[in-house]
C-alpha cells in the first residue's frame, strides 16, 4: 500500500467500525479515536521530507486520483493530524457522557480522513469530492451534538452556508479546469493563469469558496450559532483548527499555484478588504459578548481576516506572515476553546456572569489561557505577534496604510476583549452562587499545556517554524522570501505594542469603572450612540445573509405557491371542470329516446351538406 | 399458389360452415362450435400466410375495374381487413364455447357469426359500391339477429334502435349509388375515380355523390352525430356480440368504405386534404373523438363506456382517413387494428366478468385485481395501449395519425387528437379504479378467475399488442410503410 493512501483512508476504515462496536466493547471509541490519530500522525511526520505522488485512474474525462505529497502539503497533513491527536485525547474524558457519542468519534475520524485527502489532493476534482464530504461530518457533527431541535436547526444553517460556498468552489474548480485545461494543480502550477475574463470569475468563485471555509465574512454566521449549541471540541477540532488551516491552505494555492494574484492589483485590494473587514466587523461582535465559547468563535473569524488580508497582500513577507498566522491561530485558538471547555466541564457553565476567580482553583488552566490570550491579541514574546507583524509589513509593503491600520485596530479591541475575557472568568471575585471546583482531568490539561507550550516555542522571534514550515511550503512559488523573516525586530512596530496595550488597558480600566464588574467592561462600547443601533440590529440577525435569505425564500415560497395555485388551476381545475361538464351534457343528451337519435342523424345530414358546399366551393 | 387462391374462398368458407351448423348441432351441439372455431381460425391462418407476400415490392393497380370480385393479392388493405375480420371472428367463436346459452341454439348461434364474418369478408372484397352495400347490409341482418339473441327486453331494444337508426343509412347508400351510376353508367371503385379523375377538382355532382354515400356509412361507423344505436346496442348486445360489433362490424361496414371513398378522393387530391368531403371525413372524426370520449367520463356500465370508447376510437381512425396523406392512412390502418385488438379484448373481458359477477354496473364492482388476476392484466394492458401508452401498439398508431396530421398542415386536428388521448386516460383509469383496482367489496369476496378458456383469447390480444408494441419499427417498414406507398 503506497503510504499516501494511509492519512486518508486509515480513519476512513476504522470509522465504520466505531458504531458497529462502540456498544459491545466499553471504551473502544475513545481508544479507537486516539489510537487512529496518533498512527495518522506518524504516518504523516514519517511523510515529512517526501516529494512524491500517487495516480489511479478515477472517474475519466482527467479526472483522476491523484494524490501529491510536498513541504506545503506535508505541512497541512502534520497540522490536520496532529490537532487530530490533541483533540482526541481532550474529547476522550469531554465526550464520555454526552449523547451520541458514537457518532462524535465517527464523524471525527471522517473528517481527519477527508481533511487529510484534501491536503494530498493534487486533482481539482478530487479535493472538492473530499471538501464536499467534509460538509457531511460537519452536518453530523452540529445536528446530533444535543438532543434539542435548535442544534438541528444551526446544522441547517453550517449545511446550506457551507453547501452554498461550495457550490461557489464547484463553479470556480469548473471554470478553473476549462481554463487550464488539466485538473491536475501541479501542472496548473506550472503556468498560473491569469486574473481576467473568465479567469477573474475562475479565481473569484474558488477564492470565496476557501475562504468561506475558512469562516470569513459574510460565510461566518453558522460560528457562533455552532459555539451555543455544538460540543465544544468539535469547536476546537474544526471552526478553529482544521477549517482554518483548510481554508487558508487553499486561498493562498489559489492565489500562488493556480492564479497569478500579483498581476491583478484589483483581486489584491479586494481580498485585503474582506479581510480586513472580517478582523473589524467580527472582533466588534466578540467584544460585547458575554459568552466564552461565543466571544471565542467571534475571534476564530476575526484572526481569518489577518490571514486573508496577509495572502491579499501579494508581498512575500504577508503572504508567509498569513499562513504563519494560520497554524498559530489554530494553536492558541483550539487551545482557548479547550480552557473553555475544561471551564465547563468543571463548573457547567460558560456564561461569564456567573464566573470569576477560576485562577485559584484551576491554575493550569488559567496559565494556558492568559499565554493564549496573550498569542491571539499580539503580545510579544508569543507567536500571534511574530505572525502579525509580518502581515503588518506586508500591510505596509503595498502602500494603503489603512489596512495596516485596521489591522492594528483589530490587534487593541482583540487585547481589550480578552482583557474583558481573563479578567471576568480567572480573576475578579468569584460570584456566590458558583461551585467550589477543582483543576481539570489531566487528559483535557495535556492538549493545553502542549499547544500553550507551542505558543512559546514559536514565540520569540523562533527560527524553527519560518525554517520548518513556512519557507519549504512557500520555496516553489514564491520567487524570493525576505531575508528576516523571523527573529525579534526593535522597530517602530515594535514599539506601537506598548501603544496598544496600553490602550487596551485604558479601555478596560473605563469600562470596569463605569460597568462595574469585569464582565460588564465592553458596555460602553455596547451602548455607543451609533455602535449601539447596529449591535442591536446585528443582535436581531439583520446582518446574517442566512436569516435574510431565509426570510426572502419564504416569501418567494409564499409568491411560487400562489403561482403555483395559478397553474393548477388552469391545467388541473379548469379543463377537470370543463370535461365534467361537457361530459354531463352528453350523457343527459342520451336519453336512449329513438326519436332525438334519428333527429340527430337528420342534423349531421344537413350539416354535412352544409360543409359539402361550402368547403367545396373553394379551390 | 396462395396468392392465386380466389378472394372467394374467404367468403365461401365461411358460408359454408353456417350452412353446415346447424345439422351439425343436431348431431351434438357442440359440434357447431368445433365446426365454426376450425374454419375460421383455418381462414385466420390462411389470411395470415399472405403477410409475406405484402412485404414484396407490389405493382398495385389502383382498382380492378369492371367486376365485382377480384383476386386480392395486391391490395394491402383488403388483407388487413380479413386478418382483423377472422382474428375477432375467431375470438368470438372460440370465447362462445364458453358462453352460456341453450344447447339447441347454438347452431344457429354459431352460424350467424360465421354469415357475419363471411359477409364483412365480401365488403373487404367489394370492388364497387353495390356489392359492397350488399354485403353491408348482409352483415347488419346478422348483427341484428346477435344482439336479439338473448331475447332480452333490453337486446331487442338494442336490435330494434340498430335496425331503425341504420335503415336511414342503407337509403343515403343506395341513394348515393344509385346517383354514382346515373352520373357515370357504373358503380365500381374504378368508375368514381374516373369520373373524379375527368370531372375535376370542383365537381358538384361528385361531391355530392360521395357525401351522400359518407353520410351513410358515417352512420353504420357510428360516428358523432350519427352514432344513437351504438351505446344501446353495444349494451345491450351478449357480451362476445359486442366484441364482435365493436371489434369489425362497424368498421367492416361503415369504416372500411369511408377509408375507400378517401382513397378515391386521393387520385384526384394527391396532395393534401383541401377537398370538401375529406374536411367533412376529419371534422366528424374529430367530433366523435371529443363527444365519444366526454360521453364515456359519466357512463356506470363497464359495456357502455366501452361503447363510448369505441366511438371516440373510431373518430381517430376517420379523422386520419380524412386527412388522407399516405402516412395519415397508413396510421388510419394501423388503428383499425389495433382498435380490433384492444375494443376485442376490452369486450370479452367485461364479458367474463359479467359472467362471474352477474353484473357490469361499475358502482357495484371494484377490486376485482385480487379476484381476477388474468383479467385485470389483460384489461390493464388494453387500457394502456387504448390511451396510447408507450410501448404498447395503440401509441404507435396514434403517434402515428398525429404525427401525419401535423405534416400535412392540420395543427389543430393534431392538438384535438392529443388532448383526446388524455381524455381517454381519463375515464379508463375511472374504469380501471372502479373495477379492478381498490378493496374488494364484501359481496364481490368469492368471485374467482373466469375459465381458462375464456382467458385465453384476451391474453392472446394482449400478447399482441406487445409484441406489435415491441417490434414496431420491423412492422413499420414491412407492412405499415408498403401500404402506405401503395396508396401514392
Amino acid at each position: 500500500m503506497n503510504p499516501l493512501l494511509l492519512p486518508i483512508f486509515l480513519p476512513l476504515i476504522a470509522a465504520p467500525l466505531i458504531p458497529a462496536l462502540s456498544p459491545r466493547i466499553p471504551k473502544f471509541r475513545e481508544l479507537t479515536g486516539i489510537f487512529i490519530s496518533i498512527a495518522v500522525f506518524i504516518a504523516s511526520v514519517s511523510l515529512f521530507r517526501e516529494t512524491a505522488a500517487y495516480t489511479v485512474p478515477w472517474a475519466g474525462f482527467g479526472f483522476d486520483f491523484t494524490l501529491r505529497i510536498y513541504p506545503f502539503a506535508a505541512f497541512i497533513l502534520c497540522a490536520v493530524s496532529g490537532f487530530a491527536v490533541l483533540v482526541s485525547l481532550y474529547s476522550s474524558v469531554f465526550m464520555q457522557s454526552k449523547p451520541n457519542a458514537d457518532w462524535y468519534w465517527f464523524s471525527f475520524l471522517i473528517t481527519l480522513g477527508f481533511a487529510n485527502g484534501v491536503a494530498l489532493s493534487d486533482n481539482l476534482v478530487l479535493l472538492l469530492f473530499f471538501w464536499e464530504g467534509l460538509l457531511v461530518t460537519l452536518y453530523l457533527f452540529l445536528a446530533l451534538a444535543r438532543e434539542n431541535t435548535e442544534c438541528k436547526a444551526t446544522a441547517m444553517k453550517a449545511l446550506i452556508i457551507n453547501g452554498v460556498a461550495d457550490v461557489l468552489l464547484m463553479v470556480g474548480i469548473g471554470i478553473t479546469g476549462c481554463l487550464a485545461k488539466t485538473m491536475s494543480m501541479s501542472s496548473i502550477a506550472v503556468a498560473p493563469l491569469q486574473i481576467s475574463g473568465w479567469g477573474l470569475a475562475g479565481f473569484l468563485f474558488m477564492a470565496l469558496g476557501a475562504m468561506a471555509k475558512a469562516g470569513a465574512i459574510p460565510f461566518h454566521t453558522w460560528i457562533p450559532d455552532a459555539a451555543t449549541d455544538a460540543q465544544l471540541p468539535f469547536m476546537a477540532y474544526l471552526p478553529a483548527a482544521l477549517e482554518k488551516v483548510l481554508g487558508i491552505y487553499l486561498l493562498s494555492r489559489v492565489c500562488l499555484d493556480l492564479y497569478s494574484l500579483n498581476g491583478s492589483p484589483a483581486m489584491k485590494i479586494i481580498l485585503m478588504t474582506i479581510g480586513a473587514v472580517t478582523i473589524l466587523v467580527a472582533v466588534m461582535m466578540a467584544l460585547v459578548q458575554s459568552e466564552y465559547k461565543r466571544l471565542l468563535s467571534y475571534h476564530a473569524i476575526s484572526q481569518v481576516g489577518y490571514m486573508i488580508l496577509g495572502i491579499g497582500t501579494g508581498v512575500p513577507a504577508g503572504i508567509a506572515g498569513g499562513v504563519l498566522h494560520m497554524i498559530n491561530h489554530a494553536v492558541y485558538k483550539s487551545c482557548l476553546f479547550l480552557t473553555g471547555g475544561s471551564v465547563e466541564h468543571r463548573t457547567g457553565t460558560t456564561k461569564l456572569a456567573e464566573l470569576g476567580g477560576l485562577a485559584a482553583s484551576m491554575p493550569v488552566t488559567a496559565i494556558c489561557f492568559v499565554i493564549a490570550a496573550a498569542s491571539i491579541s499580539g503580545i510579544p514574546p508569543f507567536n500571534g505577534y511574530f505572525s502579525k507583524e509580518l502581515i503588518y509589513k506586508g500591510a505596509l509593503d503595498t502602500g494603503y496604510t489603512v489596512f495596516f491600520i485596521a489591522a492594528e485596530l483589530g490587534s487593541l479591541l482583540t487585547l481589550a476583549s480578552f482583557l474583558k475575557l481573563g479578567h471576568s472568568v480567572y480573576f475578579g471575585k468569584k460570584p456566590e452562587a458558583a461551585p467550589e471546583v477543582k483543576e481539570a482531568p489531566w487528559q483535557m490539561l495535556l492538549p493545553m499545556g502542549v499547544l500553550a507550550g507551542i505558543c512559546v516555542v514559536f514565540g520569540f522571534g523562533a527560527k524553527l517554524p519560518i525554517t520548518l514550515l513556512i519557507e519549504p511550503s512557500l520555496a516553489g512559488t514564491l520567487s524570493s522570501l525576505p531575508e528576516h523573516l523571523y527573529g525579534f525586530h526593535f522597530d517602530k512596530l515594535f514599539l506601537l505594542v506598548f501603544a496598544v496595550i496600553a490602550a487596551a488597558l485604558l479601555n478596560h480600566w473605563f469600562g470596569v469603572r463605569s460597568g462595574g464588574s469585569p464582565q460588564k467592561a465592553s458596555e460602553h462600547i455596547h451602548h455607543a450612540p451609533v455602535l449601539g443601533t447596529a449591535y442591536t440590529l446585528a443582535k436581531a440577525r439583520v446582518f446574517d445573509p442566512y436569516d435574510q435569505g431565509m426570510t426572502l425564500t419564504f416569501f418567494l415560497g409564499r409568491g411560487l405557491y400562489v403561482l403555483d395555485r395559478v397553474f393548477d388551476f388552469l391545467i388541473d381545475t379548469l379543463p377537470t371542470a370543463i370535461t365534467e361538464y361537457g361530459a354531463l351534457l352528453v350523457s343527459k343528451f342520451h336519453t336512449g329516446f329513438y326519436g332525438y337519435y334519428l333527429a340527430w342523424i337528420m342534423a349531421g345530414f344537413i350539416l354535412l351538406a352544409l360543409l359539402v358546399s361550402y368547403t367545396g366551393a373553394l379551390p | 399458389m396462395v396468392t392465386s387462391l380466389p378472394y372467394f374462398a374467404f367468403i365461401a368458407v365461411p358460408a359454408l360452415a353456417a350452412l353446415a351448423c346447424p345439422f351439425a348441432a343436431r348431431i351434438k351441439p357442440r359440434y357447431a362450435d368445433i365446426l365454426a372455431n376450425t374454419a375460421l381460425a383455418v381462414g385466420l391462418l390462411t389470411a395470415l400466410s399472405f403477410i409475406p407476400e405484402i412485404a414484396k415490392p407490389l405493382t398495385l393497380q389502383a382498382w380492378n375495374m369492371g367486376t365485382g370480385l377480384s383476386v386480392f393479392n395486391n391490395d394491402v388493405f383488403s388483407l388487413l381487413m380479413l386478418i382483423t375480420v377472422y382474428m375477432v371472428a375467431l375470438c368470438t367463436a372460440f370465447y362462445s364455447i364458453f358462453h352460456e346459452m341453450p344447447d339447441g341454439r347454438r347452431g344457429v348461434w354459431n352460424a350467424l357469426i360465421l354469415v357475419c364474418a363471411a359477409a364483412m369478408c365480401g365488403v373487404a372484397a367489394a370492388r364497387d359500391f353495390f356489392t359492397l352495400y350488399v354485403f353491408v347490409e348482409v352483415t347488419a341482418v346478422a348483427s341484428y339477429a346477435l344482439i336479439a339473441f338473448e331475447d332480452r327486453r333490453e337486446s331487442t331494444e338494442g336490435a330494434l334502435k340498430y335496425f331503425f337508426l341504420t335503415a336511414p343509412a342503407s337509403t343515403f347508400i343506395v341513394l348515393g349509388v344509385a346517383l354514382l351510376m346515373l352520373y357515370t353508367g357504373g358503380t365500381s371503385f374504378g368508375h368514381l375515380a374516373q369520373a373524379m379523375s375527368s370531372s375535376g377538382a370542383g365537381d358538384s355532382a361528385v361531391a355530392i355523390i360521395l357525401g351522400v354515400m359518407a353520410c351513410g356509412f358515417m352512420v353504420k361507423a357510428g360516428l358523432v352525430p350519427f352514432h344513437g344505436w351504438t351505446p344501446d346496442a353495444y349494451q345491450s348486445a351478449p357480451a362476445p356480440v359486442s366484441a364482435l360489433l365493436s371489434g369489425v362490424v362497424t368498421k367492416a361496414a361503415g369504416v372500411y368504405a369511408l377509408i375507400r371513398i378517401a382513397l378515391a378522393l386521393r387520385v384526384i387530391y394527391p396532395a393534401h386534404a383541401a377537398n370538401a368531403v375529406g374536411q367533412a371525413l376529419m371534422f366528424f372524426g374529430a367530433l366523435s373523438i371529443v363527444i365519444g370520449a366526454l360521453g364515456a367520463v359519466y357512463q356506470r356500465d363497464f359495456k357502455r363506456m366501452l361503447a363510448f370508447s369505441s366511438i371516440s376510437q373510431v373518430g381517430y381512425i376517420v379523422l386520419a382517413a380524412g386527412a388522407g396523406t399516405p402516412l395519415a392512412l397508413a396510421g388510419a390502418l394501423f388503428h383499425l387494428f389495433n382498435h380490433a385488438t384492444f375494443k376485442t379484448a376490452l369486450f370479452l373481458n367485461s364479458a367474463a366478468v359479467e359472467k362471474q359477477t352477474g353484473t357490469t354496473d361499475m358502482r357495484k364492482l371494484g377490486g376485482l385485481e385480487a379476484r381476477m388476476p388474468w383479467t385485470a392484466l389483460t384489461s390493464n394492458i388494453a387500457i394502456l395501449s387504448t390511451a396510447g401508452i408507450p410501448p404498447l401498439s395503440g401509441f404507435w398508431s396514434k403517434l402515428i395519425i398525429i404525427v401525419a396530421l401535423w405534416k400535412a398542415g392540420l395543427q389543430s386536428y393534431a392538438a384535438i387528437a392529443i388532448f383526446a388521448s388524455v381524455l381517454t386516460l381519463a375515464y379508463f383509469i375511472l374504469m380501471q379504479s372502479r373495477v379492478f383496482f381498490g378493496k374488494t367489496p364484501e359481496h364481490l369476496a368469492k368471485v374467482s378467475e373466469a375459465r381458462a378458456g375464456m382467458l385465453l383469447p384476451p391474453i392472446l390480444l394482449a400478447a399482441v399488442m406487445i409484441a406489435i408494441g415491441f417490434y414496431f419499427p420491423l412492422l413499420f417498414s414491412n407492412l405499415v410503410e408498403p401500404a402506405a406507398k401503395a396508396f401514392l
